[in-house]
């Protein structure tokens, strides 16, 4: 989820651009041009995918802090910091199965991969951690980039509040 | 022991008697509420807080601009967007979500109806449990021109409109805006939505309720320069601003929509330098003198979002800045009275002062401190 978008300096600008908006987008383009004309929005099913088999060989950096590259584009509270991890919901939880995806660059291998945000429902705000950066994101005319959306909403198993979210890759981005 | 507690007793009764010839009793009519006036002060401000830490606590308070004086609450539910007010004032509409045990159990949406001389509930109305939750937008919830249909954006993820017809105070249907998001009034039975490739749904009521709509070709491009969806409305056209920060004027009424020659927010020069706008309620506007204010700040791209300091006041109808001028504090949101003297609101999303500026020189006035938790959108009557 992904709402508090406004960010502190530290947040937001202090983090180097590590991926351009446009390598996100040309990666995507196709993706999300066919999203506009369906009735329902076929954003990124993180929860119910199985990565790509582009796990990064190396994965620098420390998942409980916000300049760590997977959160180039995340905005909520970091599960990790809440008893999750950067890829799983904290105890007593449920993950959205849908959700908005983003393109970051690995440092370790130059790579770009794309990241599903997964939010994690069901307790209030964990409160933990905030972390917002907004490489790639869009306004909520495009649903599958924006992370101004609360994914907890809109289905049955996580229609409940939100918690924290997790930062999954999918695959790498072509 | 027993004398002693008599003498307190008769001590107390003297001290209340001897006190009563000073100050006159304040429980001698009973139990006192405070009321407003109605219609509201033009210079009276709602902010809106969808309260981050606790989301199942949503509020909106009001304020004095005159005065600085807080006047009053709501309670607002879960993932609370922005209350809606009628154009006569008489009432105050909010569409609230709640869970039947606080944070989990049954969702129940509904437009909760409260009187804006006591601000106690007059009544509620159903609504289907879609009502989209995300970072807060005027464009969430408006209300038609007439003041006949409030409607309401849904998103689960499939995207729709709840028409709620405000003269029966009933829940009417639902129009499904595939692809589509937000809501902005037109008319006084239109509205559109914008949809994810850059085109438009209009939409336009019958006196029933039914939806005629009509989809657009692509007028934003959506990949070159893609709109936020913080627009403001002068007359017959709705103004978007682009990351980059850049206006494009959107002539639109029910039945078509034309956009007109965009225009920067800055020079060549202040774009080298990374001037743009950002917030979360970035523009306000003033319909009566045709003027646009903007939150304005240095930062890439993805700054989009990213609060201010400045503010940049221009001519819509020439595209000429014809103002500007400092804050006092960093801004996420902004606001102007509808008076023909406005107050200028601003408001940081991460720190809840409320501050005061005569809109039409940038001079402070005030500023009214600890005014929620996390303040979004701002709406004047």
């Amino acid at each position: 989820m992904n709402w508090l978008d406004v960010l502190s300096e530290s947040s937001t600008r202090a983090l180097a651009r590590r991926t351009s908006r446009r390598s996100a987008l040309a990666g995507l383009g196709s993706f999300l041009l066919g999203a506009a004309t369906l009735p329902l929005l076929p954003v990124a099913r993180g929860a119910d995918s199985k990565p790509a088999g582009a796990a990064p060989a190396a994965d620098p950096g420390d998942p409980q802090s916000c300049d760590y590259w997977r959160y180039c584009a995340i905005d909520g509270f970091l599960c990790g910091c809440c008893g999750g991890s950067k890829s799983m919901c904290p105890p007593g939880t449920d993950m959205s199965p849908v959700t908005w995806i983003g393109t970051c660059r690995n440092p370790s291998d130059g790579k770009d991969y794309v990241i599903s945000y997964n939010d994690c429902c069901g307790k209030s705000s964990c409160g933990r951690c905030f972390c917002n950066r907004n490489e790639g994101d869009t306004s909520l005319f495009q649903p599958g980039q924006s992370n101004d959306y609360n994914w907890c909403s809109g289905n049955a198993k996580a229609n409940i509040p939100y918690h924290c979210s997790t930062a999954r890759i999918v695959g790498t981005a072509k | 022991m027993r004398l002693r507690i008599y003498n307190a007793l008769a001590m107390s009764a003297m001290l209340v008697a001897s006190a009563r010839a000073e100050v006159p009793s304040d429980i001698g009519g009973g139990p006192s509420v405070a009321t407003l006036a109605v219609p509201a002060s033009k210079h009276w401000v709602w902010v809106n807080d969808f309260v981050f830490p606790h989301m199942a606590d949503g509020m909106a308070y009001l304020v004095d601009g005159d005065s600085g004086r807080y006047l009053g609450t709501l309670s607002t539910g879960y993932g609370f967007a922005r209350v809606v007010l009628s154009r006569d004032g008489k009432m105050i509409y909010s569409p609230e979500t709640y869970f039947s045990r606080g944070t989990r159990g049954k969702r129940t949406d509904v437009v909760t109806l409260y009187d804006p001389g006591t601000l106690k509930t007059l009544g509620e109305i159903a609504i289907p449990p879609k009502r989209s939750s995300n970072l807060p937008m005027m464009a969430n919830s408006v209300m038609t021109d007439d003041d006949r249909f409030l409607l309401i954006y849904n998103f689960n993820p499939a995207q729709s409109v709840t028409v709620v017809d405000t003269t029966t105070r009933k829940f009417v249907r639902e129009v499904e805006t595939p692809g589509c998001a937000l809501i902005y009034p037109t008319g006084p039975r239109s509205f559109f939505s914008v949809c994810g490739d850059g085109s438009l749904s209009l939409v336009e009521l019958d006196d029933a309720g039914a939806a005629h709509q009509k989809r657009t070709q692509p007028l934003f491009d959506m990949a070159a320069d893609p709109v936020t969806e913080k627009a403001v409305r002068i007359k017959d056209s709705w103004y978007f601003v682009s990351f980059a920060g850049r206006i494009y004027p959107l002539k639109v009424g029910a039945q078509q929509a034309v956009l007109g020659t965009s225009w920067w927010l800055s020079s060549e020069a202040e774009r080298k330098a990374g001037w743009r706008s950002g917030g979360v309620q970035q523009l306000a506007a003033d319909p009566q003198k045709s003027l646009l204010y903007a939150i304005m700040h240095r930062g890439g791209l993805e700054t989009h979002k990213d609060p201010g300091k400045d503010v940049w006041v221009f001519d819509v109808s020439t595209g000429k800045r014809v103002q500007q001028f400092a804050l006092k504090s960093l801004a996420s949101s902004i606001q102007l009275s509808s008076d023909e003297k406005p107050l200028l609101f601003s408001i940081f999303i991460e720190a809840a002062n409320l501050d005061v500026y005569d809109a039409a020189s940038g001079k402070w006035l005030r500023t009214v401190e600890h005014v929620g938790t996390s303040p979004t959108i701002m709406v004047t009557p």
